[in-house]
């Protein structure tokens, strides 16, 4: 699957840049939507990681965090959610000051978002960005995740208190919780 | 923690039915270039969305299930499958839940098998990741961090090597390119010790293999003793997970260490029976008492073997009933041929034949 050609790959980093260029050009909705998922789904194939980074998609992906529409935040973060399982680009993601954007995707009202924000948070994990995924509001959104009515989102709020933070962090984030209550992760109420 | 770590219950519960499990509408609005050759909707595939868990729908209600596991079992190793009669489904059709050993047989069986007919209905397959559980869960993000790092490295390391070449490019022969490749990493591992650098060297110098050693179930038959996984109220595998870590670090010794195994428990038979006190008897007298005791065998074989291998359930192939030849030495070589025998049937068994294990069973 990863054995290409040179010539494929320099073919395949000029497509890349041709969908990026239209991302930047087009005024239509629908075809930055298209495009964005378009690039969102090529991040999933390690082959394109580098290519990836040379064109600056994770800052393209970080940037659509903060949009108003729902489909271009959700596409973004399931962009950062594959483009964060390779350690290079994990590193570019954290350079770009990601965790505080990718936090601020646990409030959002879609369950595909958060849960691609949960991953994210657990792949940007490393040594020295420890300790700020394990600030105490972070855990306390996903001690809320964890109960949770739906499977997927109590299943990965478990794993992440179970593998990126000590027992004694979660312990400390529960005492907290009978006391004051940080807002992260709450979903604001829908303006429609 | 408030989910607890093996929520049987929930897992195998009654269904939802979650927004990810119908169908997007197809998008017909993309230019060419970047139109597809397959109509698909506009949706972003993460890790989070695929799961070894299928959701089989639109199967008819004709009985077919058997058939169902079997087309599935072609894509890779069944783990267990149930019928979800609870899920809404469409009229005379009936909901399948599949689960698979691994990621990737999934979701060869997703692309495969999804909006193909199948006994004149047309299936829907999508991925159920809410039936996993936490374990589950952890362990498909593992596996997929680690796929990438692997594939990562390859590409890199690939990278190098046609660097490498360039550089050399009067010398194509592949022995040289390795060992320029070599050198290269010469420079870049540390040497910590005198002996140790050129296996280091080694070792980051080839290519890492492409897949772990996955086919647990290879290995789960081959020794069954130990590794058959454990059901647990609900008639579930899920804890066999447990199992299959335990069994890691052995499968990737390979099956050359699980011979030597074998190998070992039959000296070990054999010494055993070795310092018995051996005594002569007429080679007449011993046919005479083989004769009796084949015919007492041939009456109690079908009530006193059957009952002697009751106990063993799994799947352990029943033991050929042995013959005592009343004679340590007679004993001895019989053990030796049989187990010879044994090695020699064994072989062409190596090759991982039961591509489609069986599930265990309809609950």
């Amino acid at each position: 699957m990863w054995k290409k050609d040179s010539s494929e790959g320099s073919d395949r980093f000029e497509y890349l840049q041709t969908l990026v260029t239209e991302f930047q050009d087009t005024d239509s909705v629908e075809a930055k939507e298209q495009v964005l998922a378009n690039l969102a789904n090529f991040a999933y194939d390690p082959n394109n990681m580098e290519n990836l980074r040379e064109l600056q998609v994770p800052d393209l992906f970080l940037d659509m965090l903060t949009e108003d529409n729902a489909n271009f935040v959700e596409f973004g973060m399931g962009g950062l959610c594959n483009l964060s399982m390779d350690p290079e680009s994990r590193d570019v993601i954290l350079q770009s000051n990601g965790i505080s954007l990718v936090t601020n995707c646990l409030s959002n009202q879609r369950e595909e978002t958060v849960l691609s924000a949960i991953t994210t948070l657990m792949n940007l994990t490393t040594p020295s960005s420890r300790a700020e995924i394990t600030d105490p509001a972070i855990l306390q959104c996903m001690l809320r995740f964890s109960l949770s009515e739906s499977p997927r989102l109590r299943s990965l709020a478990a794993v992440f208190l179970q593998d990126c933070c000590s027992q004694e962090q979660v312990a400390r984030a529960e005492q907290q919780m009978q006391g004051q209550q940080t807002a992260v992760g709450i979903p604001l109420p829908k303006d429609d | 923690m408030a989910a607890p770590r093996n929520n049987n219950s929930s897992c195998w519960g009654v269904p939802d039915v979650y927004k990810h499990h119908e169908q997007k509408k197809i998008c017909i609005s993309r230019p060419k270039y970047r139109d597809g050759r397959r109509d698909r909707a506009v949706k972003v595939y993460t890790i989070n969305l695929e799961s070894n868990y299928l959701m089989i729908q639109g199967v008819p209600a004709i009985g077919v299930m058997t058939e169902l596991i079997q087309l599935c079992a072609l894509y890779g190793a069944v783990e267990e499958y149930r019928p979800l009669d609870e899920y809404p489904a469409e009229e005379f059709t009936e909901v399948y839940l599949v689960k698979f050993q691994k990621l990737t047989s999934a979701r060869a069986a997703k692309r495969r098998m999804d909006e193909k007919s199948f006994y004149g209905g047309l299936l829907h397959v999508c991925y159920v990741p809410e039936y996993e559980t936490v374990e589950d869960t952890r362990l498909k993000l593992q596996d997929r961090r680690r796929y990438i790092i692997r594939a990562v490295r390859n590409k890199a390391r690939e990278k190098e090597q046609k660097e490498a070449v360039n550089e050399k490019p009067t010398s194509s022969e592949k022995a040289t390119t390795s060992e320029t490749v070599n050198a290269r990493y010469e420079k870049t591992v540390v040497p910590d010790n005198t002996g140790n650098t050129s296996n280091i060297c080694h070792y980051s110098g080839f290519p890492l293999l492409p897949f772990p050693p996955q086919e647990y179930h290879y290995h789960r038959h081959g020794n069954p003793h130990w590794t058959i996984p454990t059901e647990d109220k609900m008639g579930t595998l899920h804890n066999a997970i447990i199992d299959t870590k335990r069994l890691e670090p052995q499968s990737s010794s390979s099956c050359q260490a699980s011979l030597d195994k074998d190998r070992g428990t039959e000296q070990r038979l054999t010494l055993n029976q070795a310092p018995a006190a051996v005594r002569f008897v007429p080679r007449t007298t011993q046919l005479e008492n083989r004769k009796r005791r084949m015919e007492e065998a041939a009456d109690h074989s079908l009530t006193d073997v059957t009952i002697n291998n009751e106990p063993l359930i799994g799947p352990k192939l029943p033991e050929p009933p042995k013959l005592d030849m009343e004679d340590v030495s007679l004993n001895t070589t019989a053990n030796l041929i049989r187990n010879t025998l044994k090695k020699v049937e064994s072989v062409p068994d190596l090759k991982p034949v039961e591509k489609k294990v069986k599930p265990r069973r309809r609950i």
